[in-house]
């Protein structure tokens, strides 16, 4: 039941873009509500409107229909509540790693030496303790995905938002990095909407598990993972059955 | 040639693949260079030489430059040749620096703002289509003819093609960049002097480049009424009492320093966006 304590309420939420052709239905009927610190997964086949859903909550686009809340709050545009890690990586090449980080504290009129501190943290967070000083065009994929990370959690919003942040890169850095995604939902407790194609990536990181249908995506699916967080959801018996009826939905929706 | 000096090339021999294609091709291309200056120089003496047209159409380089150092020393119609390139050096450097600071901001604002598009981007390719010296009566008439019409007119050359460089700059700013700030809290100011103006440095210092440009081919122009000091006004003097070889130590003054100060902005606008073509 959506409360108003719940960190995402989604309410009759449709959307549909104008294209040359007419209008094209994106999505339909989504209502969703998202409690504190959970980590919504979103699944779906190609063009099933996840990253319009993202886009709707993170206020870069108004819904055609329905209302989108963020800690009870209506979404009306972009807000530093909701940090947002896109698919391509949308770091400032102006600006080194670390001032890249501070860039949300800067527009908020956060103090130099308070910008460094925290930059400082976000960066150790991720593993890029060092990096500070470097450029952002000098860094590998999987470097910028991880300061793309640290940048939208340095004003430290409510919800963090990743559109496929992962989609790019190799099987190794990838896996890496959900594990980092993984500790770092456990320290700070954050709630987490995220967009992914690859099934078991989203039964290793979500607690909460969303499937789209083909255009215009409908939620198909919607299950609370029970798998426990820690160490790794892999080794639990319940994996592997959540991970089929993933894979089915989806699997379906793309039919 | 003695055997120590033939010696060198071979410890250099492993690093020699890459110097062979650097080096070499590089003194090649000065070596081209210097002689097509020096086969230009040449056939200009041999002409003047020769007394095909006489003195007064074409003086032979050696008046040019006996002309070169009388004004460098005593000067021509009251000023020395230091002087007058100067004062138009000065006049370029004061005229581009307000057309760019104009430019930029109109171009901000041109790019960002679609009402201030529609009403000034028409003026703007308006006035960049008129050569400089058609407005300079009518500078000349609201200025007089002291310093202010020819900074006027420099600023009037220069500023449009800034502007459109960074309108069209800023248009082709990613509109994720600017999601991604207004999600990080960027209020709008914040997002074009923190988002917009960044990305469009490299385009703007390309459009500074090209201000200056246009202010150096139009000081001449500028400094057609009482331009004395100034390079353009001494070429207009000399042309008045037939002073050729002073004529072409202006024209040659003029492009060596022009070339001069646009490599030095070449050098500029390689280190102002070091991540150009590499985000
Ligand atoms: N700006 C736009 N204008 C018109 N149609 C759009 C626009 N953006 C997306 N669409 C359409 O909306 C539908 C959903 O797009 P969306 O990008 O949300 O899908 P997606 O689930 O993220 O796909 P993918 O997995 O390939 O990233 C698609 O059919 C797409 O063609
Ligand atoms: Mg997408």
């Amino acid at each position: 039941m959506p409360s108003t304590d719940d960190a995402l309420v989604l309410t009759g939420i449709g959307h549909e873009y104008r294209g040359g052709s007419g209008p094209v239905p994106a999505l339909d009927g989504i209502d969703l509500s998202l409690a504190a610190g959970e980590h919504l997964v979103v699944v779906g086949p190609s063009g099933s409107g996840k990253s319009t859903l993202l886009r709707l909550i993170a206020g870069f686009l108004r819904p055609t229909r329905g209302e989108i809340a963020a800690g009870g709050v209506p979404v009306r545009g972009p807000g530093p509540d909701r940090g947002m890690v896109f698919q391509q990586p949308t770091l400032f090449p102006w600006l080194s790693v670390r001032a890249n980080v501070e860039f949300g504290l800067r527009t908020a009129g956060v103090p130099r030496e308070r910008r460094r501190e925290v930059a400082g943290e976000r960066l150790a967070q991720v593993g890029l303790a060092d990096a500070g000083r470097m450029r952002t065009y000098e860094l590998s994929g999987g470097m910028r995905q991880r300061v793309a990370i640290a940048r939208a959690l340095a004003p430290d919003p409510g919800v963090l938002l990743m559109d496929e942040p992962f989609g790019a890169l190799d099987a190794l850095t990838r896996e890496r990095l959900q594990d980092e995604v993984r500790a770092l939902w456990s320290a700070t407790g954050k709630t987490i909407v995220s967009i992914t194609h690859d099934v078991d990536e989203a039964v290793r990181l979500g607690s909460r598990l969303v499937v789209l249908s083909a255009r215009p995506g409908r939620i198909v699916l919607d299950e609370t993972s029970g798998l426990p967080r820690s160490p790794d959801p892999r080794a639990e018996p319940g994996f592997a059955p959540l991970r089929d009826r993933l894979a089915s939905a989806v699997r379906a929706a793309a039919a | 040639m003695s055997a120590p000096a033939e010696a060198p090339p071979a410890p250099a021999a492993p690093t020699a693949p890459r110097r062979r294609r650097e080096g070499p091709s590089r003194r090649r291309a000065l070596g081209l260079r210097v002689l097509s200056v020096g086969g230009l120089l040449l056939l200009w003496w041999a002409v003047a030489r020769a007394q095909v047209w006489p003195p007064v159409v074409l003086p032979p380089p050696g008046a040019v430059w006996a002309q070169a150092v009388a004004t460098s020393t005593e000067g021509y119609s009251g000023h020395t040749l230091g002087e007058h390139l100067l004062t138009s050096l000065r006049r370029i450097l004061v005229g581009s620096a307000w057309g760019t600071l104009g430019g930029v901001l109109l171009g901000l604002l041109i790019g960002l703002v679609p009402a201030v598009r529609a009403m000034l981007g028409p003026l703007v390719t308006f006035v960049r289509t008129l050569p400089p010296l058609a407005y300079l009566s009518l500078l000349v008439i609201w200025f007089g003819i002291g310093e202010e019409p020819k900074i006027w007119l420099l600023v009037v050359a220069s500023l449009p093609p800034v502007a459109v460089a960074t309108a069209d700059a800023v248009r082709g700013v990613d509109p994720d960049h600017l999601n991604a700030a207004r999600s990080l809290g960027a209020r709008p100011w914040q997002q074009a002097l923190w988002v917009v103006l960044p990305h469009s440095l490299p385009e703007i210092s390309t459009g500074v480049r090209i201000a200056v440009g246009v202010a150096y081919t139009s000081v001449v122009a500028a400094e057609t009424v009482n331009g004395v000091p100034g390079i353009g006004g001494m070429i207009r003097e000399a042309q008045r009492f037939n002073h050729t070889d002073v004529v072409i130590l202006g024209l040659i003054v003029i492009g060596l320093s022009g070339l001069l100060i646009d490599r030095l902005l070449v050098t500029l606008d390689r280190t102002v966006a070091p991540w150009r073509g590499r985000t």
